[in-house]
């Protein structure tokens, strides 16, 4: 196999693995933060492969391939999926942060203090991968 | 006697973290009684207690044997002030304590220095004010945060360490009649403390005679999960520098936020250049 074909098929296997974590996305509102972030590392990394790819172009048809799953990003992803997320997680937020509101007046017991401590990680790890996504929004703006 | 007596803590912590199986947010120790390994009066030892037992983010206590100490484990929870912290974009850095004792530890090594008045910025719950007051040095503690005000106002009644809620980078520092006056900055380098450090050794250069008698302790970290400073001292080299002063000892204590950390938390004291 040559080199130009070894790239094509990495690209193309990276490519699917993407879009299949796209499926995954649309197919439900309540995405895991695993999954959050694992979607957001493969769009950078079929970004970047794309655009190296660009700049040493081995092929058309790799330069087509490229053209395309950069269409996919910038429509599926950038104008769909992303504003999704960033919503979904800004309510999560909000929700938590009411409840645990709720649940800080009076006196607690050891265990329910320790209970919510557990809704407390959840929160700071919701709005943490909130940073992230926003990073990457970032990114596109400065793009 | 003070270093050694820092190190002796660290050992301690080392050997409560492999004993320790609770679930709080946050635990620490404070040795019962004086020992050889913590010769510390009974009278300043009891006052830690008080604060510690008086002091609502801990929810529970107990004794426990750590290799020859024995000891009381405060078991704590803090996240309803992180909680008001982010509500109201108070605070530039969330509240997380430093350890009582270290606390009484970093102000024996300030009272050592010579100075005279300890101002605790960013004092969270004042713990680093009260213990400079068990010390007999004045204390004053400055926090933005009016919920951890309310709290340090709650603890002032076994000893009244001067808080006030206030911004400490606007906050009229001649109104203290400071003469040799040590700050402790709370918040690491990184974690907005550089912001807050500019702004209080502003105020403070501004006070005639106060610029050369001020003394200063920076809150470390060796963490490689934060960007060094190109001139070190735990992330404080550049502000030292910048502000023409110098760094004179450091002590490495436990703190809340190193307890599953192999490197504690060094505090940097520091002073004027002259």
């Amino acid at each position: 196999m040559t080199s130009a074909e070894e790239i094509s098929k990495m690209f193309d296997s990276e490519s699917q693995k993407l879009s299949s974590l796209f499926d995954v996305a649309n197919s439900k509102i309540d995405m895991s933060i695993h999954e959050i972030v694992e979607t957001y590392y493969q769009v950078m990394n079929v970004s970047s492969m794309a655009t190296m790819l660009e700049q040493q172009p081995e092929s058309e048809e790799l330069i087509e391939k490229t053209r395309q799953i950069k269409k996919l990003i910038s429509e599926r992803f950038d104008s769909d999926i992303h504003p999704k997320i960033v919503e979904h997680l800004s309510v999560s937020i909000q929700e938590l942060t009411k409840i645990l509101q709720s649940r800080n007046s009076g006196e607690k017991s050891k265990e329910q203090t320790e209970s919510d401590a557990k809704s407390f990680d959840e929160l700071r790890q919701t709005m943490s991968t909130k940073e992230f996504v926003e990073q990457y929004e970032n990114m596109i703006f400065d793009d | 006697m003070i270093e050694k007596l820092a190190k002796t803590l660290v050992e301690l912590k080392k050997e409560f973290v492999k004993i320790y199986d609770g679930k709080s947010q946050i635990q620490e120790v404070i040795p019962k009684s004086k020992s050889e390994l913590f010769p510390i009066e009974e009278s300043h030892l009891k006052l830690l207690h008080e604060f510690a037992t008086a002091n609502p983010i801990y929810y529970n206590s107990f004794e426990k044997q750590i290799g020859s100490v024995n000891c009381i484990v405060y078991e704590g929870d803090i996240n309803k002030y992180w909680l008001n912290s982010i509500q109201h974009g108070s605070s530039k850095a969330p509240f997380s304590p430093t350890w009582i004792m270290s606390g009484y530890i970093s102000s024996l090594l300030a009272k050592e220095l010579g100075y005279l008045q300890v101002i605790d910025i960013g004092s969270g719950d004042g713990r680093i004010a009260f213990c400079a007051k068990i010390l007999d040095l004045e204390s004053y503690s400055i926090e933005i945060d009016d919920m951890l005000v309310d709290l340090q106002n709650i603890l002032t009644s076994t000893l009244d360490f001067h808080p006030y809620c206030s911004d400490a980078t606007t906050f009229d520092y001649s109104s203290l009649n400071l003469s040799r006056p040590i700050f402790f900055v709370g918040g690491l380098a990184q974690m907005g403390g550089v912001s807050l450090a500019s702004g209080v050794l502003g105020k403070i250069n501004s006070i005639t005679n106060l610029k050369n008698d001020a003394g200063w302790v920076f809150t470390g970290t060796l963490s490689q999960k934060y960007a060094s400073d190109p001139k070190n001292e735990a992330g404080w080299g550049t502000l030292i520098d910048d502000n023409s002063l110098k760094s004179i000892q450091s002590i490495t204590l436990p703190t809340a936020w190193t307890l599953h950390e192999s490197d504690e938390t060094p505090y940097i004291f520091a002073e004027s250049r002259k």
